[in-house]
């Protein structure tokens, strides 16, 4: 052991771009604009960067994910994005495929703890 | 509308251009940071949407993050880079050397075309064409990996495959000794040169009784010539020197590009009134013929020596993106 901290900074990177479409979808079941998500994000203990995820929602739109419309009645205009029947499906893919890494890291985690 | 927004997005812009949803891009921006500046700034003031751009990053990197992944050339193909520009250029440099022996041009229409040219020209003309060649590989490269098809291009094999080529097995202090010796002897031959020419103002001599030399060429021409050759001595032996401290390759290209140069005044000299002492007639064009063979012959295995390294740092350098 060298003491040092693991510098977890692209490992980190890589493991949110996955996360990051699985939250963006489940947050979108209701109509929000960037600056709201991000806010809402980090109340629950997250953060995402802003420059992240805008080309995050486009690349789902062009996909048919997420749809998006602009609010102009406000002072500001805002882009409101929501989730597609399309987004909904593939949330539950993706949300299985965690699920599935998930228990897999569990067991391994009782196996290891039942070796010892 | 605050005009330093309005520049932060003129440069992300920039830096954006050709996507067709530019302007949308840019509305979503504007629209967060002045969402962003209101709601934690208290305002939209200037020193408010300075602290939400900061925040938002530099313009160069937020318009790389709307850039698809797809590379300019496919990590598969990066290795063809390279072996397909040293194959073209092996081509390229083998109908130079015959263009240049044939004293015409060599047009293959469309492919190519070598102009009339000498050895020197042929020595100007080379390194351009490897560029050429190396555009030209990389634009169609370009193009198979734009297409997103999986082309499956043929591998040419060589006598020597640079990519199997290992670095030699022997230890470090080996290899170093090696090195030191070889620096050893080129400084010995530079410096009994010198000695030479400060003595006499030539190297070339057709006896070697020292008491009385008799010098090979005309004494201008010997003297250019003994000049030039105590030169290529002198870069052999400083990058022998060089290579004692450092393995990088940049040596090699520094040497073999100087040594092309020096080559090229060599070639350069006119043979006419060369030789100080007399030659038969009939002797004499065989022996400029096998002259212009020899120093062609090496100025083309120093741009051989050059182009290797070259391709050499280029795949080290691609190989740690």
């Amino acid at each position: 052991m060298t003491g040092r901290e693991p510098d977890i900074g692209s490992l980190e990177t890589e493991m949110n771009r996955g996360f990051l479409h699985i939250l963006v979808l489940a947050l979108l079941e209701k109509d929000m604009y960037g600056y709201s998500m991000v806010k809402h994000i980090e109340g629950l203990g997250y953060r995402v960067e802003e420059n992240t995820l805008y080309p995050l929602l486009r690349r789902l739109e062009k996909n048919g994910w997420i749809a998006s419309k602009w609010d102009l009645t406000e002072d500001r205009p805002r882009k409101f994005y929501a989730v597609t029947p399309e987004g909904r499906s593939l949330r539950a893919s993706l949300l299985g495929i965690w699920k599935n890494q998930n228990r897999i890291l569990d067991e391994i985690r009782k196996e290891n703890a039942n070796a010892q | 509308m605050p005009n330093k927004l309005e520049a932060y997005l003129e440069e992300i812009s920039h830096f954006l251009s050709g996507r067709a949803e530019r302007e949308e891009i840019l509305s979503e921006i504007r629209s967060h940071i002045l969402e962003k500046a209101a709601a934690e700034h208290g305002g939209t003031g200037d020193a408010a949407i300075d602290k939400a751009i900061v925040a938002y990053g530099a313009p160069r990197r937020v318009a790389e993050r709307y850039a698809e992944d797809r590379p300019i050339i496919a990590p598969a193909y990066k290795r063809y880079l390279f072996r397909y520009t040293t194959f073209l250029f092996a081509i390229h440099a083998a109908l130079t050397v015959l263009a240049v022996f044939l004293k015409k041009e060599l047009v293959f229409f469309p492919l190519l075309y070598i102009p009339r040219v000498g050895v020197f020209d042929a020595l100007m003309y080379l390194p351009a064409a490897f560029l050429a060649d190396l555009g030209l590989v990389t634009l169609v490269l370009y193009f198979i990996t734009q297409s997103g098809k999986d082309v499956r291009l043929p591998w040419p094999r060589f006598g020597v495959d640079i990519d199997e080529v290992k670095p030699p097995a022997k230890s470090f202090w080996a290899s170093r000794v090696a090195t030191a010796v070889g620096a050893v002897i080129m400084l010995a031959v530079t410096d009994f040169a010198l000695y030479l020419f400060a003595r006499h103002h030539t190297i070339f001599f057709v006896n070697l009784d020292w008491s009385d030399p008799r010098p090979l060429f005309t004494p201008g021409a010997g003297r250019r010539l003994s000049i030039i050759v105590i030169a290529m001595f002198a870069v052999s032996t400083m990058a022998l020197l060089i290579k004692l401290f450092t393995r990088s390759r940049w040596a090699d290209v520094a040497s073999n590009a100087v040594s092309l140069g020096l080559l090229g005044f060599l070639m350069s000299t006119p043979f006419d009134g060369l030789f100080a002492v007399r030659i038969a007639e009939d002797v004499l064009p065989k022996i400029k013929y096998a002259a212009k063979f020899t120093l062609l012959f090496m100025a083309l295995m120093t741009a051989i020596e050059l182009v290797k390294s070259l391709v050499l740092i280029g795949r080290r350098r691609l190989a740690k993106t």
